[in-house]
């Protein structure tokens, strides 16, 4: 149940210094891009914060969002808000099962009403209800039923947030996203397949501090972490910029690391926060491993054309037009590069060496 | 033919735009946080000297030539073509108000080089013979005479035999095979020769294998501070065959910023090749002579001590904790200024401004800001690793009635060395 010590107390239970603390407010200020002079506030807002009731339920989904966010080292970011939310139910963690379980939802429920934040990882069926069920109950039932008295929605991976793989091509079960379902409630989403652990705290702290849901884009994203694109971040990009692309996965150009878009990286249409945050800790991303960005925050990104297609290269569903439009873009934009190179090129050829005997003017 | 023109020029220009330069000026959103990084801008206030504005010759270039809006301009006769005058009122602006220290660079929060796009704008005034008479004039003596300041090898060989009289040291010269080719800057033979004195010293006591090259003595590269690669090039071109030719492990850059930029950064591409030897900075040696332990120092001073950053070591080359190491080898009381490392500001003399003398009342005006920041240490000595520093920084404190010693560090690192009676064997 949620207790009524506030996180401060909770976190000085757990041996948490008060120097560990603020370099946790301090790491998700930067998190957040917040000024560092708002660093204070966060502590007081997060010291005096109330453990907030958390219920976690899980859809059609993979557990690969919930392995995410446990598999953070500790301590760490991750794991501190995870141990400091009352984390009220949860079917993959919680000892309890069957009936006790649903029980404790019930209880969570009824004592924190219109106070508690509903979490949702998984995507909902809306053909046969009996595709994925709980304790008997369907997932639309559950979730319609939970997300009533709930102060906001967060919509954790692809899944929950877009409907992702099992919405993929021909979607059997009729998958549909958490915000397909509840339009009177603010969902944040949590895009990513899985997303990453330290932006789930981050959404999480940014509710405890502000008590307020963080600005979204116009996927209900939070802009903070999915601002900017992968590409735009991306280590490789000087080598998109010069043009030097690995063709294949173990040519010259892949071992010296060239950029990885002609091997089908979506880093340019995909936003997230994998360039900056990394994944275990800091230490690396699926583009730092050798491998091009397959877009899994974005809607649809499993029917967007295979991950191995260049971006350039037309997926089925685009019209005729739009390819030719696409192609003829492309061509445009060669032939200005291919003139610029060329005038570059005749003004290397014009290069009348200087030497010191022609530093003054013609008369 | 060999005489500037306009159209070589705008070629120049033209030839110096690469992807970085179109993705910079793409990028400028104007928002002029580049002035207020500049002294040049906040000691005179004067909205000319914003960095990015210094660029607007290359800009309208790239502009014209590169973008699709810019040749629809041009087709319809409503571009402002560079013209001459255009580059000899740019002359102050690219010259006489910039010394490529970089910091605006440093600041630009897209990220823009506007230092690296200085340089190549100068390209263009060199092209169209707009460069200042001063740095025309080093330039014509750095490659004819093989300094910028008209020093000759006689002139060093002078210098060497009263360092040697007077010290009883020895400095090698064309040594085939020592390990460490040492480079000097004009001012240190003829204004600082208490530097070379102190190499000497500090290399026969911790055994470096050390030589000078007659062929290759001169650091200071005027082809940088013109902005003309082709000249860049031929004096790099000296020193890497000079070190060739002894064939030495390592090439010392002197305490002089742009001496150090010219022949670390810039000089492999300016030859498109790799160097067969390294270079490291004096300090960046005497750090590591330190960390092993090799040279020791005692005495240490207690007068107020503080340091005066060369932006071309700490913005360009990072060499930015060795010189505070060092400093605490020879001063127990150590003050940083308050702008200190890779945000330190510009004495104001750098990339060739101090050797223009069009510049010069400018350039005193400018170094308030210097004046004002050395004068919050409350610091009795200054210190600075760049010859070309000390001597404007000694312009510039005259010129605003302020007494106050201006040391080299490696000299001051000397004058503190414990010297054993019996030196270790030079190592081979």
């Amino acid at each position: 149940m949620a207790d009524k010590s506030t996180l401060g107390d909770s976190l000085r239970r757990h041996g948490v210094s008060r120097r560990g603390f603020l370099k946790f407010c301090t790491a998700t200020a930067s998190l957040m891009a917040l000024p560092p002079t708002m660093v204070p506030a966060i502590a007081q807002a997060l010291e005096k914060a109330r453990r907030p009731s958390v219920i976690w339920l899980s859809f059609q989904e993979c557990t690969g969002c919930t392995e995410s966010l446990t598999r953070s080292h500790s301590p760490s970011v991750e794991s501190l808000i995870f141990d400091h939310i009352s984390l009220d139910y949860h079917h993959t963690l919680q000892a309890a099962a069957g009936d006790a379980a649903e029980a404790a939802r019930e209880a969570a429920m009824h004592e924190n009403k219109g106070k508690y934040i509903l979490v949702v990882d998984g995507s909902i069926p809306l053909g046969d209800p009996g595709y994925s069920t709980i304790a008997g109950i369907s997932n639309l039932q559950m979730l319609e039923e939970t997300a009533k008295d709930a102060a906001a929605i967060i919509a954790v991976g692809t899944c929950a947030a877009f409907g992702g793989l099992p919405q993929a091509n021909p979607n059997p079960t009729g998958a549909v996203s958490v915000a397909d379902i509840i339009t009177d409630k603010p969902i944040i989403n949590v895009s990513g397949c899985p997303p990453i652990p330290t932006v789930i705290t981050g959404v999480l702290a940014h509710f405890l501090t502000f008590g307020s849901i963080p600005e979204l884009d116009q996927y209900n994203r939070p802009k903070v972490f999915y601002g900017q694109s992968i590409h735009d971040r991306c280590y490789r990009r000087p080598f998109y910029d010069k043009g030097l692309f690995a063709e294949t996965f173990d040519d010259e150009g892949a071992k010296a690391g060239w950029c990885l878009y002609k091997l089908g990286c979506k880093g340019p249409m995909t936003y997230n926060a994998c360039a900056t945050t990394k994944w275990n800790q800091g230490t690396s991303w699926p583009v730092e491993s050798g491998h091009g960005c397959l877009g899994c925050s974005e809607p649809r990104f499993w029917d967007a054309g295979g991950f191995y297609n260049a971006l350039s290269v037309p997926i089925s569903d685009n019209s005729q037009t739009v390819a030719f439009a696409g192609a003829a873009g492309l061509a445009l934009g060669a032939a200005a590069a291919g003139i610029n190179f060329k005038e570059k090129d005749a003004a290397q050829k014009a290069h009348e060496t200087v030497t010191i005997d022609d530093l003054e003017k013609s008369s | 033919m060999s005489e500037a023109t306009l159209e070589r020029g705008i070629n120049a220009l033209k030839e110096q735009i690469d992807a970085p330069v179109a993705s910079f000026f793409s990028s400028c959103v104007s928002c002029g946080m580049c002035a207020e990084a500049c002294l040049f801008y906040t000691e005179t206030g004067d909205p000319k000297y914003t960095p990015i504005y210094k660029l607007e010759p290359l800009r309208r270039v790239w502009e014209q030539e590169y973008t699709l809006f810019g040749k629809v301009k041009k087709a319809l006769g409503l571009h402002k073509p560079v013209t001459d005058e255009m580059l000899e009122e740019w002359q102050e602006l690219l010259y006489d108000s910039c010394t490529m220290c970089a910091r605006c660079s440093m600041i630009c929060p897209v990220g823009n080089d506007i230092a690296y796009m200085i340089r190549k704008t100068r390209e263009g005034m060199v092209a169209s013979g707009n460069a200042p008479e001063g740095v025309k004039g080093a330039s014509v003596r750095a490659v004819t005479i093989g300094s910028p300041m008209g020093v000759k090898l006689n002139a060093l060989e002078a210098q060497i035999r009263h360092i040697e009289a007077d010290s009883g040291l020895k400095i090698p010269v064309d040594v085939e095979g020592a390990d460490y080719m040492a480079l000097l800057s004009s001012m240190e033979i003829m204004n600082f020769p208490e530097y070379l004195e102190g190499l000497a010293k500090i290399f026969k006591q911790a055994g470096v294998s050390w030589t000078l090259c007659s062929t290759a003595f001169e650091a200071t590269n005027s082809g940088i501070q013109i902005g003309s690669s082709d000249i860049a090039r031929t004096l790099v071109q000296r020193v890497v065959d000079g070190a060739e030719r002894l064939k030495v492990k390592y090439v010392i850059s002197p305490e002089c910023g742009h001496a150090y930029t010219a022949i670390r950064w810039e000089g492999p591409n300016l030859i498109g090749r790799p160097f067969p030897f390294r270079v490291v900075h004096i300090l960046e040696l005497l750090d590591e002579l330190r960390a092993a332990g090799r040279i020791k120092t005692k005495d240490l001073e207690t007068d107020t001590h503080t340091f005066h950053d060369p932006c071309s070591l700490v913005r360009k080359g990072g060499v930015i904790d060795e010189p505070r190491r060092l400093m605490d080898m020879v001063t127990s009381n150590f003050v940083d200024m308050k702008d200190r490392g890779k945000l330190a500001w510009c004495c104001g003399g750098g990339g060739g401004v101090s050797s223009n003398e069009d510049a010069d009342e400018l350039r005193i005006k400018a170094f308030k800001r210097k004046r004002d920041q050395i004068a919050e240490t409350g610091a009795d000595v200054l210190v600075t690793a760049c010859a070309n520093c000390r001597l404007v920084i000694e312009e510039g404190l005259e010129e605003y009635n302020i007494e106050m010693p201006i040391v080299g560090l490696s000299e001051m690192i000397a004058d503190h060395l414990v010297v054993d009676d019996e030196p270790e064997e030079a190592e081979k």
